[in-house]
């Protein structure tokens, strides 16, 4: 008499679950994609909601058919199926969620490779000493010998690929461009690569992740009062005009300077 | 007068203070033998003052007096046991070696630190209630943030964990007592020394680098990172104390029957966390010995102007850190199993599978620690390997919660206040075990690591996990402890309540990660005020529904209705005995005859406790 069809709850669960799913991924909230990477990888967020929705789904929905149907009325002294277990049911919920993350490391994989592979193809692009300290960010253009100091801006051309060697001379802080979908540390001691290809000309957050002192707060460029510029994604001929000017400055700073040093061992 | 001469309180507040000044005179004098300047080093002297007044405390409070008295020659009985149970309240307050005593004491303690690092989490809460600063400076946020976690996580996650399985494991297997009961009440009275340690360190500026407390920031802070180091190593050491002591009497002290599939769940789970426990926390206590000889000594094992390494703490850390989350869940799930089969009147689905999981988590989680570490800047080839081991123990999880849900179908369950947390945890943690296993997949950890998507996937799986396992716990064994029943409807709410703030709290940090909320900020862009209000308002609802709970327990505990042996018809050993236990637990050795969970079998049994005169204290020792 307690029998209730378990495979029908189980389509209904799937049912509900796929509900739950599509309401979840379409109403996503995720930062623009403008980066090459970002589209694979919120496919995988997407893929994620696909499956989480589904088993939420089916788990809740048991749980609630279980609480409604099984619940002991008032003073009831009935006794539940001695029941230890039912080997077959046993190895189906083994094997489906093995098949879901068999199915995530394969979209894991996928996703990862081909962003290795888009990396190693990266020899050619922007390549870019970021210097973390406390607390802001120092970039140095190593192929257009360009070094810029004092919180400075980071201007990317769009479609280029662009390689960052991140770096500390303090604490660990954590270079993190969420609409690039691009984070990797900045540790001292070390040097640690990582590159991304911006495809959206515009200006984009960058955050610092990683806890770095009484400072950290304020390492994040969304911050209203915020002394960390934005990184700014320009066209190409925008950045050739931009890595112009900034060589002519670089030259006259220079010429003063040694101008300065002149004078003053003269004095 | 006699009392501070007596192994009590009163007498740690002498000797304490005496070995730390004893600490300092010597440390001086040898800083002045040997001509080490200045001489009056403060961190040093404080370091060996924390040291020296933690062991005078535990020598205070009778910790080590059997042992002293072996050692001079002196008399000892073996048969003495006036310092087993609790024959007054204040009995509590002492040196005592009863399980039952000992399993009350690490409870109420923990739950009070509960309380403390809740009330961290409401102050910069309310900081992060608007945008701008307004309550705290950054560094007193830091500070403030760093002592929740780590009151957390070593005074209240882990310990509260073994108060419970003290209480409960030697009356389920049927022994008298823990293998070792001087090392049980040691481990506990080694608690309040780092809970001291830690907490104190607000004097110099609070320890501000996270619960993870990485160099080289670690370096830079004040006085307080060298407490948070030494508070570590004290409760890691009790962990690890305790954790042999689980080991030991579940292997050697079970009752004749009780054969290894015969114990309940609950013991399965402490064995297996017991055997992480051993097993990592060595790790853990090293890395904190490493750091704090750089801080201290001037070693450069992390320092990298040093040539250190801080990666290599890293690796370290979470090579005890990824088990410890595990820790803190594989007693809960024990928990779990044991109330659902007995609410649900029937047999755990799949006993074996449920304790096999065990072991295998237990195994495979000394397998992914890296998955901590994906944008650290670490090998890259650890990658994949990692994050195929990570996403293959979720499979061992999903099949305890499928295995909780076959239990309960086709039961009759009693919607109890217990059950109803073991219920609102499968609600929750499933949760939490998704974005898990999201997080497992390297390309999508590394687009929103370090962010508030990380905060929401550990309060889903420790709050929605492990504090729903720990509430479910409290209150089905409430009525053995005390002997009254807690007051159901009161109950109720505290669940309501706590189980709506907490989805309220929780869940909308998801979002705040994905669309680019770092986690450890005093401030955040505007776009974020609206759900950071939202979560601030839910996470005071939720804090005032502990209070709820303590109320409850508090009331029953003294006003409740009485309770009687076995108030909700389990089967296991515990329930066999009259609520409270008898002092030496078990009258006679019992005898295991069946399974621990013969629901809906006629007239079955799991145990028979023969009735035997109790002044047979033989057999009792
Ligand atoms: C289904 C099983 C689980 C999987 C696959 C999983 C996976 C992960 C991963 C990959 C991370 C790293 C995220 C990052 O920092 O980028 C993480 C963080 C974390 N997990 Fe889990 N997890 C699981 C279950 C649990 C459980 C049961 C607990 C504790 C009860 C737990 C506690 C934590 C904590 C505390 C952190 C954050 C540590 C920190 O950075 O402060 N997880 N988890
Ligand atoms: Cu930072
Ligand atoms: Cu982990």
């Amino acid at each position: 008499m307690k029998t209730i069809k378990v495979l029908p709850l189980a389509l209904l669960g799937t049912a509900v679950g796929i509900v739950i799913s599509l309401v979840l991924i379409f109403t996503r909230t995720l930062p623009v994609q403008a980066s090459a990477e970002a589209n694979d990888i919120d496919n995988l967020y997407i893929f994620f909601l696909g499956f989480s929705g589904i088993i939420f789904g089916i788990v809740v929905l048991f749980l609630l058919v279980a609480v409604y149907r099984f619940r002991a009325r008032p003073n009831d002294e009935r006794e539940g199926d001695n029941v230890h277990g039912i080997t077959w049911l046993e190895v189906v919920w083994t094997v489906i969620p093995f098949v879901i993350v068999v199915l995530c490391a394969i979209g894991g994989l996928i996703v990862l490779r081909s962003g290795d592979v888009e990396a190693q193809a990266r020899t050619k692009g922007q390549q870019i000493h970021v210097l973390g300290y406390q607390f802001g960010w120092k970039y140095a253009y190593l192929n257009q010998d360009i070094d810029l100091k004092d919180q400075p801006t980071l201007v990317l051309p769009v479609n280029e690929p662009v390689i960052f060697e991140l770096e500390s001379n303090d604490v660990i802080h954590s270079f993190w461009v969420p609409a690039w979908r691009m984070q990797m540390n900045a540790t001292p001691g070390q040097v640690n690569e990582t590159s991304t290809t911006p495809t959206k000309i515009g200006t984009f957050e960058i955050v610092c992740a990683y806890l770095c002192g009484v400072g950290h707060t304020n390492m994040n460029s969304a911050l209203p009062g915020s002394i960390i510029p934005k990184v700014q994604v320009v066209s190409k001929s925008d950045f050739d005009a931009w890595v112009t000017k900034q060589k002519a400055e670089a030259a006259k700073a220079a010429e003063s300077s040694s101008a300065q040093t002149t004078t003053g061992s003269a004095g | 007068m006699t009392a501070v001469l007596k192994p009590t309180l009163a007498r740690c507040l002498w000797v304490a203070p005496a070995f730390a000044a004893l600490a300092i005179l010597i440390t001086v004098a040898a800083r002045s033998i040997f001509g080490m300047t200045p001489v009056l080093q403060e961190s040093t002297l404080l370091t060996v003052a924390y040291i020296a007044g933690g062991i005078g405390f535990i020598v205070g409070i009778g910790g080590f007096d059997y042992w002293f008295t072996w050692m001079k020659g002196g008399e000892l009985d073996p048969n003495d046991h006036s310092q087993h149970g609790a024959r007054s309240w204040g009995d509590y307050f002492k040196f005592n070696t009863d399980h039952k005593v000992i399993g009350i004491q690490y409870i109420v303690f923990t739950f009070i630190m509960f309380l403390v690092g809740g009330m961290f989490a409401e102050v910069f809460r309310s900081e992060l209630a608007r945008p701008g600063q307004q309550v705290l400076t950054d560094q007193q946020y830091s500070g403030l943030i760093s002592q929740h976690g780590v009151i957390m996580i070593f005074v209240f996650m882990v310990p509260v964990f073994a108060g419970i399985g003290n209480y409960v494991i030697p009356l389920m297997i049927g022994a008298a007592d823990m293998a070792f009961p001087r090392l049980n009440a040691l481990s506990f009275w080694l608690l309040p020394v780092a809970a001291f340690t830690l907490l104190s360190s607000f004097m110099f500026g609070s320890f501000d680098g996270g619960w993870t407390g990485y160099p080289t920031l670690s370096e830079q802070s004040g006085y307080g990172m060298t407490l948070y180091q030494l508070g570590i190593q004290l409760a890691g050491a009790s962990s690890i104390a305790t954790a042999v002591n689980f080991l030991v009497t579940i292997i050697t002290m079970r009752a004749p029957g009780m054969t290894l599939f015969r114990m309940p769940l609950l013991v399965w789970a402490n064995l297996a966390t017991s055997a992480l426990v051993v097993a990592a926390t060595p790790f853990i206590a090293g890395a904190q010995f490493m750091a704090m000889f750089d801080r201290e000594m001037g070693t450069h094992f992390f320092t990298v102007a040093g040539g250190g390494d801080t990666l290599v703490y890293q690796h370290i850390f979470w090579f005890y850190s990824h088990p410890a989350v595990y820790i803190m869940i594989l007693p809960g799930f024990g928990i779990i199993s044991e109330v659902i089969a007995t609410h649900a009147r029937k047999p755990v689905f799949g006993y074996r599978a449920v304790a096999f999981s065990s072991a295998g988590i237990a195994i495979l989680g000394f397998a992914v620690w890296a998955h901590h570490m994906f944008a650290s800047g670490m090998e890259p080839w650890l990658r994949v390997p990692i994050m195929l081991s990570t996403l293959l123990i979720a499979i061992p999880t999903g099949i305890k919660i499928f295995s909780w849900l076959g239990t309960m179908w086709g039961g009759v369950l009693r919607m109890t206040t217990a059950n109803l947390f073991a219920i609102g945890f499968i609600f929750t943690f499933v949760i939490g075990g998704l974005s898990g296993v999201m997080l497992a997949v390297v390309p999508f950890d590394v687009s929103i690591t370090n962010s508030y998507f990380i905060v929401a996937h550990f309060h889903y799986v420790l709050f929605g996990g492990s504090i729903m396992t720990i509430y479910a716990g409290f209150y089905h064994w409430f009525p053995k402890v005390t002997g009254r029943m807690y007051n159901e409807v009161v109950g109720r709410w505290h669940f309501w309540i706590t189980f709506v703030a907490m989805n309220i709290t929780f869940f909308p940090m998801h979002y705040q990660g994905l669309v680019g909320m770092p986690r450890r900020v005093a401030d955040y862009a505007p776009e974020f005020a609206w759900s950071n209000m939202v979560i601030s308002l839910a996470a005071f609802v939720l804090g005032a529904s502990t209070l709820i709970f303590v109320y409850n327990m508090i009331h029953s505990a003294r006003h409740g209705k009485k309770a009687g042996a076995n108030p909700w018809g389990g089967l296991t050993l515990e329930w066999l005995l009259s609520s409270p236990p008898p002092i030496f637990n078990f009258p006679a050795t019992p005898r295991v005859i069946g399974g621990p969970y013969r629901y809906g079998e006629e007239g079955a049994k799991h145990a028979i406790v023969p009735e035997v005169e109790p002044a047979t204290v033989e057999t009792t020792v």
